[in-house]
C-alpha cells in the first residue's frame, strides 16, 4: 500500500506543479508514506475531513447513462414457498430494475443488452444496502420486511379463562 | 436524484486519511495545474493525432466539458482520484501512447444511438 500511495505521489508531481508535497518526515526530500499508512493512526496521522455521505459516483468508473436511469431495489427475498427454512431470507439483496429484454431470433433465447441485470449483492442489514447504494449514486427504494403473522390454531384456546365461556350459574 | 440532493444538504462530515490534499485550497490549485497542462498540450495532441474535423478549439471546449462534468464533486479524495487518472490520461496523451482512437471516443460515442421511435425499434427487431 505505501508503495502504492508512492507511485501516486510520484504520478502527481507534474499535476500539483507548484504545490508542494506534503512532507512527514524530518529529512528533506523522503516522503515517509511508512508513517502515512501507520496501522492504528499516531497523532501525526495525516487526515482530512470529508462529507460523511460518500459519493464515489464520479470515480467508479461506471458510466453516467447508468448510474441516472437506474433505479435499485433493496428487500429481503421471499421464503421458498415448499418445505425449505428460512435461512434464504436472512440477508437483504440489491437489484436491478428490469430493462429491455427480447427473444433472440435464431434460438428463441431470452436476450438483453443490460451489463447489470443480473448483479444482485446481499448486505447484512438494510443499512449496508443503502450506504453502498448512496455511496455509488444509485437511486434505490426499499422494500420493507414483512413477517409472517402466527396466528393460533388451537382448539382449547376457544374456551381459556378470558374468552368467557364458561358459565358458573347452571 | 431526489435522494442525492437530500444527502448534500445534511452536511455532516467525517475525519478521514488523505490520499494527496490536505485542504480543499490544495484540492483546488491540483485542479487547476492539471487543467493548464492540458491546456498547454492541445495543440500538440491535435497535431500528432489529426483526428478528422477535431481543432485546438474543439479540443479545450472539450476539455472544459470533462473537467466541469466533475464540478459538484466536493469529496477531497475523489478529486484527489480525479486528478491523478486526469494525470494519466495526460501523459498517455502526449507520448502518444494512445491511439487515435482512444481520442476520438471523447468526441463521438463508438456505438450507434439506440432507435427511439416504435418503427425504428421494430425495424431493429426488439
Amino acid at each position: 500500500m505505501a508503495s502504492f500511495v508512492a507511485a501516486l505521489r510520484q504520478t502527481c508531481r507534474f499535476a500539483a506543479g507548484r504545490v508542494p508535497l506534503r512532507c512527514f518526515s524530518a529529512t528533506p526530500n523522503v516522503c515517509s508514506d511508512i508513517k502515512l499508512m501507520a496501522p492504528g493512526g499516531g497523532l501525526d496521522t495525516p487526515t482530512v475531513e470529508v462529507p460523511e455521505q460518500e459519493d464515489f459516483s464520479s470515480i467508479s468508473g461506471i458510466p453516467s447513462t447508468q448510474l441516472e436511469s437506474r433505479h435499485v431495489r433493496i428487500f429481503v427475498p421471499a421464503r421458498n414457498p415448499m418445505q425449505s427454512g428460512t435461512y434464504g431470507t436472512r440477508t437483504w439483496r440489491m437489484e436491478f430494475d428490469t430493462q429491455q429484454r427480447w427473444e433472440n431470433p435464431l434460438m428463441g433465447w431470452s436476450s438483453t443488452g443490460d451489463p447489470l441485470s443480473n448483479m444482485t449483492l446481499d448486505f447484512n442489514s438494510k443499512e449496508d444496502a443503502i450506504v453502498f447504494c448512496e455511496k455509488n449514486g444509485w437511486q434505490y427504494h426499499v422494500e420493507e420486511r414483512n413477517w409472517p403473522k402466527r396466528k393460533i390454531k388451537s382448539y382449547g384456546d376457544n374456551f381459556s379463562w378470558n374468552k368467557r365461556t364458561r358459565v358458573s350459574s347452571k | 436524484m431526489a435522494s442525492r440532493l437530500i444527502r448534500q444538504s445534511q452536511g455532516a462530515t467525517k475525519i478521514v486519511k488523505q490520499i494527496l490534499s490536505t485542504d480543499k485550497a490544495e484540492a483546488r490549485r491540483r485542479v487547476l495545474n492539471l487543467y493548464k497542462a492540458w491546456y498547454r498540450q492541445i495543440p500538440y495532441v491535435v497535431l500528432n493525432y489529426e483526428i478528422p474535423g477535431v481543432t485546438v478549439k474543439d479540443g479545450r471546449v472539450k476539455l472544459r466539458e470533462m473537467f466541469m462534468k466533475n464540478k459538484h464533486v466536493t469529496d477531497l479524495r475523489a478529486i484527489d482520484f480525479l486528478v491523478i487518472r486526469g494525470q494519466m490520461e495526460l501523459v498517455e496523451t502526449v507520448n502518444i501512447w494512445k491511439q487515435k482512437n482512444h481520442i476520438m471516443t471523447w468526441f463521438k460515442d463508438t456505438w450507434n444511438p439506440k432507435p427511439a421511435d416504435f418503427l425504428s425499434k421494430f425495424y431493429e427487431g426488439n
